[in-house]
């Protein structure tokens, strides 16, 4: 039997060859057509496959930074100056009411469509509307509860609907404990309302040391740790704080928590896919003992206060150089920039001047404050001994022009420590020519005066030591002996800050040239030392006597005053009262640096007082005098008996 | 006929029909329906536990007539103690009365105490609830706390015709604005992921810094009365545990339930009453 069609009938079959060629052909060119798929698919599921899981990644998923609460700041006695205190809210997880957004929307475009306007709004107004009823209808359930009568802001929402849907939605912030509570017990668990807890800053002593512990704005940069994953994805960040003066500032990388989040799978709308891929719990920063001393600081600050001026302070423990006190009137109050300072509040800051740190980055004329100063470069470079002296008529002349006394007295013979204890002019008129201006500037200049004092924060690069190239470089004008004369009792063109002075002071009391002033506090740091300053034992002695006499019958007696005296407690000290010429006429700033107990020094102060009205006398015994008496009372006071802790009963101490 | 492989997959088809159907079902009717099987089966529930109290009854009656005396001489001193206690509450509810009207300050809320027998417990990781014998038949409303001689049970969740399911503290879904005792400052109180047969735990929150306690110390956890829901000074639980949160402004940390909540006949929910105006 033949298998060939073409033998049956003669009619048009198919027929079949063992070999055609252009079959052949055909199967090759499907067979290269599925080699190019096979092909493509391995490129693209073998080769290909880490690309698009990465683009599938970044596509999907999203990552939330928290920043870590902020470290505290204790003072040297472990009393938190700086703490964080919760700022309750109530938030709303938009991402959780997406069905809601949906129905009501229907809803909405529902009712449109029954009413017939043909003023209907479009499919996105009315997705606008619907979720501005659901949030607001979650918005009423909570001021049901808190009997309260908050708003909400339709484009606030939907900012945040648009840029930060993954993040939770303020609707109350800064709720009190009880509204908190409230909520906590009648919102269900599973609500998309939740009640929040923020870190911000408190300051359970108040504003002291304002300038010196700083502030912190809104940091919208928070950043996470290198090895904290998902680096490459869309980022949402809650606001974190920065430090923007003092402390705060100078150590925010230590304050600073460490940022914690976590990363979520979220659907193409950008809703949220419980539960995140990976989370991370935020650090608590580091916590900050500074040297102040809490007490001291108050004390210093309403002494400040009660004289109604501008003014500054600060008190040096001599042995270690930590500072105790760093206190610069007006200030600004710490809690006004919680959350952010206003407009009107930063307006009255600039207004009284109050942003300065006057102990730091005030420039003031030392006045008779600097005649210690005189004094050692005299005895040092032998111009001045101990028993020499000057006969005082109340006036002297130098060159063209007659120079005046303290109080225009004629005080007769005086010696080094009388002209201290007095605060004699002619004296150190008469010995700082002799002495000379190089001499002076020198000695300033081995005592640090001409720089910065070297404390952890800002401080003015401004201070100056005048000298007579100095004064043709900057005034091309020549040194007069006049010159001479005024910077022998600190005046003219000295400028130097407070804590210029402190430090300094507590050079002397340890017969050294330089005290690095810190406001860390180490329980057991060594004993600091520099260069012994090169007096004699004489010297000195005659120096630190008339220091004292100064401070019992001198121009700081009324530190005998039965109201100020301290019982036991011997003072070393020096008054000033510098003049300034201003347009006004010429204002006053009064000085006054000392050190205790003179047997054993333990502490150094330097107090200025800063007069306001041109003519008025603002004198250093009257003005700063008190000030460091109430200083020197509470570090008497807390050296007899030391303080029971004023730690408040919500705070721990600090660790 | 069918064929056969098309009648062994009946039943598949027959309960995909059925799930087809209860899907398509309109939300109200599946509402009706399920309330409708709660209520059908609540009356066996509840002769179970009539049941029960008769087995009780009975078990009681074979005790001899000396323990029932001396049980009657314990209840009546009992009696006698509470009816003293009630003569002092009466006093200064009246003293408080009085000076809340010299002050003219609003009346608390107040509430209707509603004893109810527990007709079924339910613990499992799924459920920690109870379902007591009243209902809304007896005034009970939803989201009424529920207490018993040892502190808080929990919070009424669904009231049904004369039964009613609460929902227990050691529940997840159970929040309580507590204090911890003598302290004034609200911890936020939640129901821990309990197993079904170990000691029943709960989780605190928001607890202040200078809080703290030992597992051999304990601290009593008391409902603050902030919250608006709870009356304050129940017994929660206790504290045994804390530790510094990773926010460093609270502490978070363990409270140890009473093993009796497992175990409980009677509770008493507190319907709340509606608040008087201010005088």
């Amino acid at each position: 039997m033949s298998v060939n069609g073409t033998e049956r009938g003669g009619g048009l079959v198919e027929t079949h060859k063992g070999y055609n060629p252009r079959v052949i052909v055909f199967y090759l060119f499907i067979a290269i057509l599925l080699l190019t798929l096979a092909g493509g698919l391995a490129y693209q599921q073998l080769l290909q496959a880490g690309n698009f899981r990465e683009s599938e990644r970044l596509q999907n998923q999203r990552r939330i930074l928290v920043p870590g609460p902020r470290g505290n700041i204790y003072d040297r006695d472990g009393r938190p100056l700086v703490a964080n205190r919760p700022r309750f809210a109530v938030t709303l997880y938009l991402g959780e009411l997406r069905k809601e957004f949906r129905s009501e929307y229907i809803r909405i475009r529902k009712a449109y469509r029954e009413t017939g306007d043909k003023d209907v709004p479009s499919p996105s107004q009315m997705e606008r509307i619907a979720r501005f009823t659901v949030v607001r209808r979650y918005l009423d359930q909570v001021n049901r509860a808190l009997s309260r009568n908050e708003k909400l802001d339709a484009n606030d929402l939907e900012k945040h609907f648009r840029q930060q849907l993954l993040l939770p939605y303020l609707l109350v912030d800064d709720l009190q404990t009880s509204e908190y509570a409230r909520l906590i017990e009648q919102l269900p668990v599973t609500s998309p309302l939740q009640v929040y807890a923020s870190s911000i800053r408190d300051y359970p002593l108040g504003s002291i040391a304002a300038q010196t512990l700083g502030y912190v704005t809104a940091n919208d940069a928070i950043e996470a740790a290198e090895d904290f994953p998902g680096a490459e994805l869309t980022t949402f960040k809650m606001k974190g704080t920065i430090g923007r003066e003092g402390l705060e500032s100078r150590f925010d990388e230590l304050l600073q928590g460490q940022t914690g989040g976590a990363i979520y799978r979220v659907d193409p709308s950008g809703y949220r896919v419980n539960p995140p891929l990976s989370k991370r719990q935020p650090v608590h920063g580091k916590n900050l003992h500074t040297s102040l001393d809490a007490d001291l600081q108050l004390a210093a600050e309403k002494a400040i206060d009660s004289t109604e001026l501008a003014g500054a302070a600060a008190a040096i423990d001599i042995r270690t150089g930590e500072v105790l006190v760093l206190a610069s009137k007006p200030d600004y109050t710490l809690t006004d920039f919680i959350p952010r300072l206003s407009h009107g509040a930063a307006r009255d800051i600039t207004a009284r001047g109050a942003w300065l740190n006057r102990a730091t980055q005030g420039l003031y004329p030392p006045g008779s404050s600097f005649k210690i100063l005189t004094a050692i470069a005299g005895l040092r470079s032998g111009h001045i001994q101990p028993d020499s002296v000057v006969e005082c008529t109340g006036t002297y002349q130098v060159g063209g022009r007659t120079y005046v006394c303290n109080n225009h007295r004629d005080r007769g013979p005086i010696t080094l420590a009388q002209a201290i204890e007095k605060s004699c002019n002619t004296f150190f008129y008469d010995y700082g020519l002799k002495t000379g201006v190089e001499s002076l500037a020198a000695e300033a200049r081995r005592h640090g005066l001409d720089r910065p004092a070297g404390i952890e924060t800002a401080e003015t690069r401004g201070m100056l030591i005048p000298d007579p190239a100095w004064k043709k470089e900057r005034r091309d004008s020549r040194w007069y002996p006049g010159d001479t004369a005024n910077m022998s009792i600190g005046q003219g063109d000295v400028l130097v800050s407070p804590l210029q002075m402190a430090a300094f002071t507590a050079s002397v009391a340890r017969d050294e040239l330089t005290t690095t002033p810190t406001l860390l506090h180490q329980p057991d740091r060594p004993d600091r030392h520099s260069e012994r300053s090169g007096l004699t034992r004489e010297q000195y002695t005659a120096l630190i006597t008339g220091m004292e006499a100064c401070t019992v019958t001198g121009t700081a007696k009324v530190l005998q005053a039965p109201f100020m005296k301290i019982p036991g407690l011997r003072i070393a000290g020096k008054t000033g009262t510098a003049q300034k010429q201003t347009a006004e006429g010429t204002i006053n700033f009064a000085w006054f640096i000392c050190f205790a107990p003179v047997e054993n020094p333990r502490i150094a102060i330097a107090v200025m007082i800063a007069g306001d009205t041109p003519g008025e006398e603002t004198g250093g015994g009257r003005y700063a005098v008190p000030v460091a008496g109430a200083i020197l009372k509470k570090w008497d006071e807390k050296q007899k008996s030391p303080p029971a802790s004023m730690l408040p009963t919500h705070l721990t101490p600090a660790p | 006929m069918l064929p056969q492989r098309f009648d062994q997959a009946k039943p598949f088809l027959t309960l995909g029909i059925a799930l087809l159907a209860w899907l398509l079902l309109p939300t109200a009717v599946k509402r009706v329906a399920r309330a409708g099987f709660f209520e059908l089966q609540a009356p066996l529930e509840t002769t179970a536990s009539y049941v029960r109290d008769l087995q009780d009854f009975w078990a009681l009656k074979t005790r001899s007539k000396n323990e029932l005396i001396e049980a009657g001489r314990d209840l009546a001193r009992l009696n006698a103690a509470y009816e003293s206690r009630i003569q002092q509450d009466a006093s200064l509810r009246a003293e408080l009365e009085r000076l809340q009207s010299i002050l003219n300050l609003p009346v608390p809320q107040g509430y209707r105490a509603e004893t109810a027998r527990v007709v079924k417990r339910d613990f499992t990781s799924w459920w920690q609830q109870l379902v007591i014998r009243k209902g809304r038949n007896h005034g009970l409303v939803e989201g009424s706390p529920v207490i018993y001689a040892g502190g808080v049970v929990g919070r009424v969740r669904e009231v049904h015709a004369y039964t009613a399911v609460v929902e227990l503290i050691s529940s997840p879904g159970v929040r309580i604005a507590a204090a911890a005792e003598g302290d004034t400052r609200p911890i936020s109180y939640q129901g821990g992921v309990n197993p079904t047969y170990g000691p029943a735990t709960g989780l605190i929150e928001y607890v202040p810094l200078d809080v703290f306690v030992t597992p051999d110390t304990p601290r009593r956890l008391v409902t603050s009365g902030l919250g608006g829901v709870f009356p304050p000074n129940f017994t929660v639980g206790y504290i045994t545990r804390v530790e510094p949160s990773s926010d460093g402004l609270f502490k978070t940390g363990e409270v140890r339930l009473d093993p009796g909540l497992s175990a409980l006949n009677e509770v008493t929910v507190l319907v709340p009453e509606s608040p008087a105006p201010a005088r």
